[in-house]
């Protein structure tokens, strides 16, 4: 299975872990809202430009690990990211050709998609969630990718 | 899964497809197990405490700030805080010694009615942690768990009145959910009247609600409001906030009454967990029978 061409895990699982840190990263109460899903734009690049790295399996855990870290139904995070990571795969050669802004746009609705889970899941489970904010989210994770996806590309590289 | 043969990308359509089903069954087992059945709280710790070293990385930084700062003030500010902090103890023993009449007082009278509530008696104090939970709902992770005797359900204060109640309790670590969690009810009284009712949070900090009184009852801008210790979670007598606004519209029949919490929900640092002198009885699950404990409407007798 481990061929010549050796997967270099390292830079996924540090691109992992800072974007861990960084999504409960203490923020003040007015720009918490507008926090990106860091770790999932993150799993989003692993799953595109190198699959076979990580995949889904570490969709699964970093969903997991945000699961933890945020204290809320265990699997919640991880049924969004590994669905949302499996489609982001599914298209990845595709989105690998794609002009910039097309790429941001796909994000865009994978990104929502990822909301909806979580809030449909915040539903079944009772937990209310009282605010609009969250779709924030999706809309700054999708501006911001091209400059991660650019980020991790040369770190990738590397 | 590991089984799955990949040669030249893992993507492969069948096998992605078969691997994603495995994971979200398994997200789903989970989610229904941790939400029905309560099953996970062992694994839950485990997780956490492989999660604590991440927390800890990101909460260490604004440690060091505050150290940092701390170690940096001048001996002007030091001699000013030290004189400020003398005043306030003076006033503060002052009071104390009031409460001891008063607590002194309130058991005379306690052991007359032969009801023996106690006030909170044993208290552990923990930090907030410098980690964001989840943005949209009002919880905070606190540095006591399980190690240290922190419980499901336990009550929690800061110096200005109640904070809120353990929401969650790991090997470490253990969160807190804040009286104004829109998911968080808490039976209060006021103070000035006795009208017993029920304080519900919005997932404002500042801000929370009692959506069952009547637009008759007998509340007013000012009123002070106080945990009755019905419901057996918290014990009574604690500052719950005052009555920052009613608003009665005769074509309803409730009232909108807005309270401004007593405790810092969204600045305190310090948190106290209380333990009941007397242990009421315990916090379960399926509530026993329909007790006389939270009356949702606001006929007082």
């Amino acid at each position: 299975m481990m061929r010549a061409d050796r997967i270099r895990r390292v830079p996924m699982l540090l691109s992992s872990i800072v974007a861990l840190a960084l999504a409960i990263l203490p923020l003040p109460d007015a720009i918490d809202a507008f926090r990106p899903d860091l770790l999932v734009l993150v799993v989003f690049y692993w799953s595109i430009a190198s699959p076979r790295a990580g995949g889904l399996t570490l969709a699964f855990v970093a969903g997991l690990a945000l699961d933890v870290v945020q204290g809320v139904v265990l699997g919640q995070h991880a049924l969004a990211l590994t669905l949302m990571a499996a489609w982001a795969t599914h298209l990845r050669l595709r989105l690998r050709v794609f002009s910039v802004l097309s790429q941001s746009l796909t994000i865009f609705a994978l990104l929502t998609g990822y909301q909806f889970i979580l809030f449909w899941v915040d539903g079944a489970t009772g937990n209310p969630v009282t605010s609009f904010s969250r779709w924030l989210a999706p809309l700054i994770g999708a501006l911001i990718w091209p400059l991660l996806a650019e980020l991790l590309s040369r770190l990738h590289a590397r | 899964m590991v089984a799955m043969r990949s040669n030249d990308s893992a993507g492969r359509s069948s096998g992605l497809l078969f691997r994603c089903i495995v994971y979200c069954l398994l997200a789903l087992g989970l989610m229904v197990a941790d939400e029905r059945y309560d099953q996970l709280g062992r694994i839950r710790r485990v997780l956490s405490i492989v999660a604590y070293p991440v927390q800890i990385v990101v909460a260490s930084p604004f440690e060091g700030w505050d150290w940092l700062r701390e170690s940096l003030t001048t001996r002007d500010a030091l001699r000013a805080d030290k004189l400020a902090l003398e005043r306030q103890l003076r006033v503060a023993q002052f009071k104390l010694q009031r409460y001891e009449a008063l607590e002194a007082e309130s058991r005379r009278l306690r052991a007359l009615r032969d009801n023996t509530a106690g006030v909170g008696t044993r208290f552990i104090i923990g930090d907030v942690m410098d980690v964001d939970l989840d943005a949209f709902r009002e919880r905070v992770l606190v540095d006591k768990g399980a190690r240290d005797g922190v419980f499901l359900g336990q009550a929690v204060v800061d110096a200005g009145g109640v904070f809120g109640q353990v929401a969650r309790v790991d090997q470490l670590t253990c969160e807190v959910i804040l009286i104004s969690d829109a998911a968080h009810a808490l039976p209060v009284q006021i103070n000035r009247t006795g009208l017993r009712t029920i304080a519900v949070g919005t997932g404002d900090p500042n801000r929370i609600k009692l959506p069952y009184l009547s637009t008759s009852a007998d509340v007013i801008k000012g009123d002070l409001l106080v945990t009755s210790g019905l419901g057996g979670g918290f014990p009574p007598g604690y500052p719950v906030g005052t009555v920052a606004e009613v608003k009665r519209d005769p074509a309803q029949s409730l009232a909108d009454v807005e309270v401004r919490p007593a405790a810092a929900l969204d600045r305190s640092r310090e948190l106290l967990f209380v333990w009941l002198a007397t242990p009421l009885p315990a916090f379960s699950a399926t509530p026993p029978k329909p007790a006389p404990t939270t009356p949702p409407g606001a006929h007082a007798p």
